[in-house]
Order: C-alpha cells, then sequence, then structure tokens
C-alpha cells in the first residue's frame, strides 16, 4: 500500500504543475480590483475581493452567454457523439481497403488547419444566410466536429471481436440496433472522452462565434470575456473573475463524468474469451 | 426442427477458393461433425449456413426453404463461436434472452424461456452474474444456452471446446452429446480434432482443401477410409504409410511383406495402423530399432524404424522395450490399407 502511494507521487506533481495555472487564476480573480498581478508567488490574496465577480456578472450578461454557449454546447455534443460514433461504426465495419482509404482521408482531413477553411465556410454559410445564428457553431457537429473523434471511435470499435457483431446479426438485429445495444456500451469510456473533448473545444471555441454572431445578446462566453476586456482592459481580477465564471461549467462537467473516463470491461470477458 | 442441404456450394475469398463445391445433406435431427485441418473450408460452410458469409455459386436449403440469400436473422440458425462472443456488458439471463428482446418477446414468457434453457444446460444459478464473472466452462454454457433459447431449426457450433482444458473438453463432450439427445435438433459441428468427431457425431464429414473427402458414420470413416487423406487424418498416431515395391508377386512395403492381389495400379502405397503394428521381441517378423517410447498412460507409443522407414507402434502400457534395442514387427494382410499411389483412393 505505502510503495502504491509513492508510485502515485509523480502523478500527483505533474497534476499540480497543470493545476497551477487554474489556481492563479482562481487566486488572482480574488484580488483587489485593479490591482496588477503579483510579482511574488501570492498563495491567498488578503483581503478576499469577492466583489470582482459582482462586478464582471454586471458589466458584461455572464449568465446569457453561459446559456448561449450551453445552448451550443448542447446540440453540439450529443450531434457529434451521434455522427462520429456512426462513422467509426461505419468503417470499422467496412473491410480492410475501403477502410483504409477512410482512415487515410480522416487523417488527410485532420492535417487541414481550420483557418484555411474560414473563408470558405463564411462564404457557404452567408450564402444560406446563416451568419448571425448558431447553426456554423453547431454544423461541424454533423461531420463529427473532428475526423480526431471519428478515428477515435473507430479505433474502440475495431477492438470488439467481431464475433459480437455476428451474434448479435443471428439474433436479429440489425446495424443500427447492433450499434446501440452491443456497440456503444462496450465502448462508453471512450464515448465520454469526446464528449468531454468536445465540449470543452465547443465551449472555448473563440474563432467560430466572433466570425458568425453580431448580435451581442447572442455571444457565447469566449466572446463575453473578450467583450469585458474590451470594457476594462487592465483590470486583471475582474478578467480572471469572469474566466473562472467561463471556466467553471466545464470543470464541474468533468468532475461530473470523470468516474466514466476509468471504468472498462473487465477481464477476459471483455474480449469473451 | 429441419434438414440442411449444401448443394454445389463454392466460397471464394479473391483468389483463394475455400469451399470446392460442396455438396451435402444434414439430416433432420442428426448431429454432423465437419472436421478437417486448419484452412479445409469446415468453418466457411458453417458460416455460409449461418448466413455470414454469402455462397459465390450454388445454394443452402433449411427445411426444403433455400435460404441462400435469406439473412442471418431469418434462417432459424442458432451458432456457438469458438469464443463464445457473449456479450461483456450484459449479464448471463440478458445474454440468454438477447435474441427473444431482439424479436420482441415478451419480458414475462422470455424470462420463462430463458429459465427453461439456462436449467437445460445447468447455469440457471449464473443468471445474474457477467461474463468475466464466469469460468471457461460457464461460459460455454451460457453460449449454449443462448442458441438453444430460440429453438432453432438448425444448431450451429464453430469449435465450441476447443478453449477448454483437456478434462473439462472430454466432460462437455458428453454433455453436449447429452444435450443433443434431449432437445433432438440438427446439429452441425465444426472441428480439427479427430476424437471430437469420431465420439460425438452420428456421422463425419471430413473436409480438406474446401473439398468433401468422405461422408460416414464415425466407425465407417475410420474403418474404411475413402483415401490417403481420411486414412492418416482420422486416428492418432497417424496411419503409417510406405511406397510399395512389387517382387515375385509380393507387396513390400516398409518392414512389411504382403501377397499382392491382382489388378493393382503401377503404383501403390500401403498403410497400417499403430495399433495393428505387431511387436513382437522373438524372432518373427521384420527388425526394428526402437528409437523413442513415449508412455502414454493406458498405453504406449514406440517410435521405431525398420527397413529405413519410420513407423509408429501403439502397443499395452507394460511393453517398453529399451531405446535402442531391437523388436520385430509385423502386420496381419487383413489390417493393411491398399491407396492408388496416383490419385491417393483407396484401393478395394
Amino acid at each position: 500500500m505505502k510503495s502504491r502511494n509513492w508510485r502515485q507521487l509523480p502523478a500527483a506533481l505533474i497534476a499540480a504543475i497543470f493545476l497551477l495555472p487554474l489556481y492563479f487564476m482562481v487566486s488572482g480573480s480574488l484580488r483587489k480590483a485593479g490591482l496588477p498581478p503579483p510579482r511574488t508567488l501570492e498563495l491567498l490574496p488578503s483581503p478576499l475581493a469577492w466583489g470582482n465577480y459582482e462586478r464582471a456578472f454586471e458589466l458584461v450578461d455572464i449568465p446569457r452567454y453561459t446559456l448561449n454557449s450551453l445552448l451550443v454546447v448542447a446540440f453540439a455534443v450529443p450531434l457529434t457523439l451521434l455522427t462520429a460514433s456512426w462513422a467509426g461504426f461505419a468503417m470499422a465495419r467496412l473491410s480492410r481497403r475501403p477502410a483504409g482509404a477512410l482512415i487515410a482521408l480522416s487523417l488527410i482531413a485532420l492535417m487541414i488547419p481550420l483557418t484555411a477553411l474560414l473563408v470558405p465556410r463564411f462564404t457557404i454559410f452567408k450564402e444560406l444566410g446563416l451568419i448571425n445564428t448558431y447553426v456554423p457553431l453547431i454544423a461541424p457537429a454533423i461531420m463529427g466536429t473532428s475526423p480526431f473523434y471519428v478515428l477515435l471511435f473507430y479505433w474502440s470499435f475495431k477492438r470488439i471481436p467481431p464475433e459480437l457483431f455476428e451474434a448479435a446479426r443471428l439474433e436479429g438485429l440489425g446495424p443500427l440496433a447492433t450499434w446501440w445495444r452491443v456497440a456503444m456500451p462496450l465502448v462508453r469510456p471512450v464515448t465520454v472522452a469526446v464528449a468531454v473533448l468536445c465540449f470543452a473545444f465547443t465551449w472555448s471555441n473563440f474563432l467560430d462565434p466572433l466570425i458568425y454572431l453580431f448580435d451581442q445578446e447572442k455571444f457565447t462566453v469566449p466572446l463575453g470575456l473578450r467583450a469585458l476586456a474590451t470594457l476594462d482592459r487592465t483590470n486583471f481580477p475582474l478578467l480572471l473573475a469572469g474566466s473562472v465564471a467561463a471556466t467553471a461549467p466545464v470543470v464541474v462537467a468533468f468532475i461530473f463524468v470523470q468516474r466514466y473516463f476509468l471504468q472498462e470491461f473487465r477481464g477476459v470477458g471483455w474480449l469473451g474469451r | 426442427m429441419a434438414d440442411l442441404r449444401f448443394a454445389g456450394v463454392r466460397k471464394d475469398y479473391g483468389e483463394v477458393r475455400a469451399l470446392r463445391g460442396l455438396d451435402l445433406e444434414v439430416a433432420d435431427g442428426e448431429f454432423l461433425v465437419l472436421v478437417g485441418p486448419s484452412g479445409c473450408g469446415k468453418s466457411t460452410a458453417l458460416r455460409t449456413a449461418a448466413g455470414l458469409e454469402e455462397v459465390t455459386e450454388g445454394s443452402i436449403h433449411i427445411g426444403g426453404r433455400d435460404v441462400t440469400d435469406v439473412k442471418p436473422a431469418y434462417r432459424n440458425v442458432s451458432m456457438v463461436f469458438q469464443s463464445y462472443a457473449l456479450f461483456p456488458h450484459l449479464s448471463v439471463e440478458e445474454n440468454i434472452g438477447f435474441g427473444l428482446r431482439a424479436r420482441g418477446v415478451k419480458p414475462g414468457r422470455a424470462r420463462d424461456k430463458v429459465l427453461a434453457a439456462a436449467e437445460l444446460v445447468g447455469c440457471e444459478q449464473l443468471l445474474e452474474r457477467k461474463p468475466f464473472q464466469l469460468s471457461g466452462g460457464e461460459r460455454q454454457r451460457v453460449a449454449l444456452a443462448r442458441a438453444l433459447v430460440r429453438e432453432p431449426d438448425v444448431h450451429l457450433l464453430d469449435e465450441p471446446l476447443s478453449n477448454l482444458d483437456a478434462q473439462l473438453r472430454v466432460y462437455m463432450r458428453a454433455e453436449l452429446k447429452r444435450l443433443h439427445q434431449n432437445v433432438g435438433t440438427t446439429m452441425v459441428y465444426v472441428t480439427h480434432d479427430q476424437i471430437e468427431a469420431l465420439t460425438l457425431g452420428d456421422r463425419v464429414a471430413v473436409l480438406n482443401e474446401g473439398v468433401l473427402q468422405q461422408l460416414g458414420p464415425p466407425d465407417a470413416v475410420y474403418r474404411r477410409p475413402a483415401n490417403r487423406f481420411v486414412a492418416r487424418f482420422i486416428g492418432s498416431p497417424a496411419m503409417n504409410l510406405f511406397p510399395a515395391e512389387r517382387m515375385d508377386g509380393s507387396l513390400h512395403a516398409g518392414p512389411f511383406v504382403f501377397e499382392a492381389r491382382p489388378n493393382l495400379p503401377e503404383r501403390v502405397e500401403v498403410g497400417v495402423r499403430p495399433e495393428h503394428v505387431r511387436v513382437d521381441e522373438g524372432d518373427q517378423g521384420a527388425a526394428a530399432e526402437v528409437q523413442v517410447v513415449e508412455m502414454a498412460g493406458n498405453e504406449t507409443y514406440l517410435h521405431l524404424k525398420a527397413s529405413d522407414s519410420p513407423l509408429v507402434a501403439r502397443v499395452g502400457a507394460d511393453v517398453r522395450p529399451p531405446v535402442g534395442s531391437t523388436v520385430r514387427v509385423s502386420a496381419r494382410p487383413a489390417d493393411a490399407y491398399l491407396f492408388d499411389a496416383e490419385t491417393g483412393e483407396t484401393l478395394s
């Protein structure tokens, strides 16, 4: 037991390094308004200026932006899970050659920088009259948001022994029912991982809302933070308070689902062997 | 219950021809064993019957109905896989009842059927467990129960005992036989293990390179092999085979000399099963050097060398000549099998 604790020490240290910026964001948000960031290590400011949060919420409509972001996420994440898992499942069930071609295509698509697609995408959405709506923010989810998510599902489904799908076929299940009743329950940790990644990506997406949204009441959280920065450019505690408010939902979501990350069907039963 | 018929079934995987015009009829209620070496096409035949593989040519009939183009779910067959293919996220009860749920059977009725199937194979105490909590034998029973619960016309079993240890395999073999006697459904069982084939099957079909070599009761396949391949494949240790030379009206095959029958082809091979090799320490028969002595509990296998020909003899447990010693070997003419060396066919 003792040696097990020691083995966890490096992991704890690495986790601490990654948690430091988060910690300084929270402690910085509690510094007195108008103060610059501390030059020395300050674990906890004194006194704690909770008013920064009040002020940030007064200056910009953070609850509205949070609701807007939640609305986008509520559509984008389930849609991404649906389409990415369908695509991954279909690829996993294909024979080697067409599956290989689709993997290559996904990898090529993964290498195209998002900024290279900004102009053509903007033109398309403008022609369709969808500018200043949430459709351009949600639309990538129809294609699984990222080829990476499709590949993650593909590799997970590929790990499942094909006899399970054949058994399901013999028992009378069609492809869609097999996907839902056999494949998806067996890749639950990957589904949760993709959901969290997609949630974090969509929640923190700054570029797309900046390009496609003009009305302030439609802004998402990252745009709201930018508005806060514009209003009071040098008030770092205020900006950090806004950042904490923007980050909190992602952290809460992660804490809520993290136990599923580590859950895996154990033992030889996994492969049915 | 129904019969199963393969009519000229050919199956190609690109350039590879797995089945070459298979014609085979499995009678209603019969337990037929498909046996052959790895890659002989036996699993392919089973998968085409299940509908998991499309046939390239020919047709498959179940209960007189042509099911060649019918989807697996509508053929009313069940399959037990080598790996059992139990759904790891479902309990034993859910695994057994999976097909019933998929077909919309009401929960109450489904539960009754699941219980009945579980009792039939003796896994009713495992219903709440998940597959990873089961031993190999228990998983095997659950897979059988899942196959039985839908009461299909034909059961297809793809090497279901190969993942079990030797002791459990012998036990489950008997259980399978008992199960077939109880349910009486047509069963097609694929194995590469000739002992399983001979002990389980009402009839045995021997396949090699996608071609049916022989079909018949186990005893007939063992005692009257249709050709050299069947003779060598069925029986352990394998039949001793010697090219024969004709001299002065006799056939000289390794250490053995038999009287030559009339009308034999130009080139002949002679086979003698290890249990038919008589080993004598006297002066009857040809001299053979003992090279290896294998103890197998109730019998002994002697690896011998006689007239520059290696041969194996199966003798009693108490016959253990020292390695390097010389023994005398002989065989009765009635125990010799003659094969056409060109075609491999048995010469009657």
